[in-house]
């Protein structure tokens, strides 16, 4: 099985107040293909340092990341843009939609950034649209959608550059726990399906069931309960 | 360009205002221009008009036309170096006039030229005076307004002399006088009514003209400064901002015009600086996901320049417009170079007004979109 998603070692510390806090201490993570992986965490625990470092925002003060089994470290800004284009698809708390842009737009935006063939990208705008059953949407703004259809398009954009890996960030902080749900499932069930390593941060234990692994973000590490 | 444009048919109204706002400056820019070249003109036409590259001037002068003097030798001098055909003696003397059977006084510039030459202007009315006739003027057409027609006598204050009018130019002024031509017949004439009144000592045998315009290239001009010790080679330019009045309009007009680019430049400095802190966590997201941020500085600029390139559009057409119903006595002259050279100018200041929320936006962290929970 291959690992997508490899943090090894990764230790971080910040300085507050004069005094070195440490976040992160020798966190190790293997995601595997496919794999939905939910950590969790009381705030302050290091759940956003830990995902800004596997997402590429952030340089860890020790260890690696490795994307497809390529190491990010020592890349400077540009490139590490260009690693989030194309290797990483993040989903944010509620969704961060572009404002102006339509739904379609939303996801031609990603396709413009990286490059893709016109025809290439409105081909897989309506195969996204249409798996993630948003295309009767396809030309509203994102303020005319509920907050299950913002998110869905918000998982659209993340897919479209076919990234190795899929961030969320508490993606059901801003939905009842029926959208909730199916939020989760459709993340899990794209993870599973298109081969993606699939990281989610998260409060929300409703959604844990459809996990394939629960991490707990204690003391600098990840530890697996059962 | 994608973000760019869809941002700005999305928040129109914001858009729009701030476009009205660049579109009024603009405006103002151009028609300010507009007011002030033609000021510029309207003050000296009769020296602009003139197909000379320089002036030569009595040193100590200060590169005024109605302080210099100049005998016939220096003329005759500046024709050994630049040929014959490159100098014509000109006199300058700003006076008062009476116009025969008419109340009231006129302020005119009396020009000395040779007929012949090609100081000699356009005629558009009337009859051209000649190198041998005596006592017949050219006069400015803005001299109609006054009552003066073909035949009209004109009587000098100064000196008592008489001309008759015989035709009409346009567009001939000086120090926004109205210019009245005489030939050096003419003029010689009044320069010995003028030198016997002052009763001066000096024994004026050769004629006196106050400068000689010449075409020169640099070469023989330096050879012209190098042999007439006495005098000074003024160019055009020099001669024209010398001019009484000249400077002190134009430096007025260029102050509100340099001040209007300064304010253009602001306005958009301000809205964009505010517009970038409003979407600041918008730019973060767009970073997170892999946006470079040479691509955002681009939509940045790509907005200002469709704001200031439109409004000058826009502007223009408007210049156009009241151009068309200016009253003719309005000074109004914007030629395509101007326009050109002010719109250029509109633009750079308004991209330079950019530069702000440029600087804003590669500051901001692509690691603030996490964590945030509004967007």
């Amino acid at each position: 099985m291959r690992h997508r998603l490899i943090l090894n070692n990764i230790t971080h510390t910040f300085e507050d107040g004069g005094i070195q806090r440490t976040v992160l201490n020798n966190l190790n993570l293997q995601v595997s293909e496919g794999e939905l992986v939910a950590v969790m965490g009381p705030s302050g625990s290091g759940k956003s340092t830990f995902l800004s470092i596997a997402g590429a925002l952030l340089d860890p003060k020790g260890g690696v990341v490795l994307l497809d089994g390529e190491s990010i470290s020592g890349k400077n800004k540009q490139e590490l843009s260009d690693i989030r284009l194309h290797k990483i698809g993040f989903i944010f708390q509620s969704a961060n939609l572009i404002p102006y842009l339509k739904v379609e737009e939303q996801l031609t935006l990603v396709a413009k950034l990286g490059n893709m063939n016109k025809r290439k990208a409105a081909e897989r705008i309506r195969e996204l649209l249409d798996m993630l059953g948003l295309n009767h949407r396809r030309s509203a703004y994102p303020d005319k959608l509920s907050g299950g259809e913002r998110q869905r398009v918000a998982i659209a954009r993340a897919l479209m550059n076919d990234p190795a890996v899929l961030l969320a960030d508490e993606p059901t902080a801003s939905l009842d726990a029926s959208r909730g749900m199916d939020v989760v499932r459709m993340l899990a069930e794209e993870a599973r399906e298109l081969g993606k390593s699939a990281v989610m941060v998260t409060h929300d234990e409703r959604v844990l069931p459809l996990c394939d692994r629960v991490l707990y973000l204690e003391n600098g590490g990840l530890i697996e309960r059962k | 360009m994608y973000l760019a444009i869809r941002e700005m048919r999305f928040v129109k109204v914001r858009y729009s205002l701030i476009s009205i706002i660049m579109l009024l400056v603009a405006f103002l820019v151009l028609f300010v221009t507009g007011l002030a070249r033609g000021l510029a003109y309207d003050n000296a036409a009769s020296i602009q008009n003139m197909d000379a590259t320089h002036f030569i001037m009595e040193k100590d002068s200060n590169h005024r036309f109605t302080r210099s003097q100049i005998s016939e030798q220096v003329l005759l001098q500046a024709s050994s170096i630049v040929g014959e055909d490159d100098v014509q003696p000109l006199g300058v003397k700003m006076t008062t006039m009476t116009a025969e059977g008419k109340i009231g006084k006129l302020d005119v510039t009396l020009l000395g030229i040779n007929p012949e030459g090609w100081l000699m202007p356009k005629l558009t009315e009337g009859a051209a005076i000649t190198a041998t006739g005596t006592g017949q003027v050219l006069v400015d057409r803005k001299l109609k307004d006054s009552g003066i027609g073909l035949g009209t006598v004109l009587i000098d204050q100064a000196s008592g002399l008489k001309w008759t009018v015989s035709g009409f130019v346009n567009h001939e002024s000086f120090s926004h006088s109205p210019a009245v031509f005489l030939n050096e017949h003419d003029w010689q004439q009044l320069q010995l009514t003028t030198i016997t009144r002052t009763s001066s000592a000096t024994k004026w045998t050769d004629s006196t003209y106050n400068a000689v315009a010449v075409k020169a290239n640099t070469h023989q001009k330096e050879q012209l400064t190098a042999v007439l010790a006495d005098a000074e080679i003024v160019t055009k330019a020099d001669a024209v901002s010398a001019i009484p009045g000249y400077k002190e309009e134009q430096g007025s007009l260029w102050m509100m015009i340099i001040f209007l680019f300064i304010i253009s430049s602001f306005v958009l400095a301000v809205f964009f600086y505010v517009i970038t802190i409003q979407k600041s966590s918008q730019f973060g997201i767009l970073k997170a996901i892999g946006t470079r941020t040479g691509y955002l500085v681009r939509s940045v600029a790509l907005q200002v320049l469709l704001l200031s390139a439109g409004s000058l559009v826009v502007s223009m057409l408007l210049i156009q417009v009241t151009e068309s119903i200016l009253p003719s006595g309005m000074p109004f002259l914007l030629q395509s170079s101007t326009i050109a050279l002010t719109s250029s100018a509109f633009v750079i200041m308004s991209l330079a007004g950019s530069l702000l929320s440029v600087w804003k936006v590669t500051k901001i962290e692509a690691l603030d979109a996490i964590g945030r929970t509004a967007a």
